[in-house]
């Protein structure tokens, strides 16, 4: 019964990338040239993923047991990755995705 | 020249997230339809 994924600052505290996390339900995902432009019904944001490996990390997400895996899988560069994890945790604050 | 210094620190990370997740408002299109 929790709204507090609409809170910014809520979700990157808790962001866990350790722990299981998925596409939010309310969240559709339409491929783009770019990459994915994301519209979250409940909180009425639009957002665009600007690269095609993290529409993919976050595709996978629902079929990974932790977020790292999801990244690794999407053949994320270890350099790239805190940057990935980063972004990843704005989606989980802005409640694309979220734990499972 | 120690006053520059402080600026110099600010500049690196954001730059990346910004290329990966870009975030649109779309509020003020509601008078539109």
């Amino acid at each position: 019964m929790s709204t507090r994924t609409a809170q910014g600052e809520v979700g990157v505290d808790s962001f866990d990338p350790g722990s299981p996390y998925r596409c939010s339900p309310q969240v559709s995902l339409r491929p783009e040239p770019f990459g994915a432009l994301v519209y979250h019904f409940g909180t009425r944001k639009l957002s665009f993923l600007k690269t095609l490996p993290l529409v993919e990390v976050v595709k996978g997400l629902e079929s990974h047991p932790d977020v790292h895996s999801a990244i690794e899988a999407a053949g994320v560069e270890e350099a790239q990755r805190p940057a990935y994890l980063k972004a990843l945790a704005g989606l989980a604050a802005s409640g694309t995705i979220e734990p499972r | 020249m120690a006053s520059r210094e402080k600026t110099e620190q600010t500049e690196d990370t954001p730059v990346v997230e910004e290329t990966l997740v870009e975030e649109v408002s779309i509020d003020g299109m509601c008078g539109v339809y």
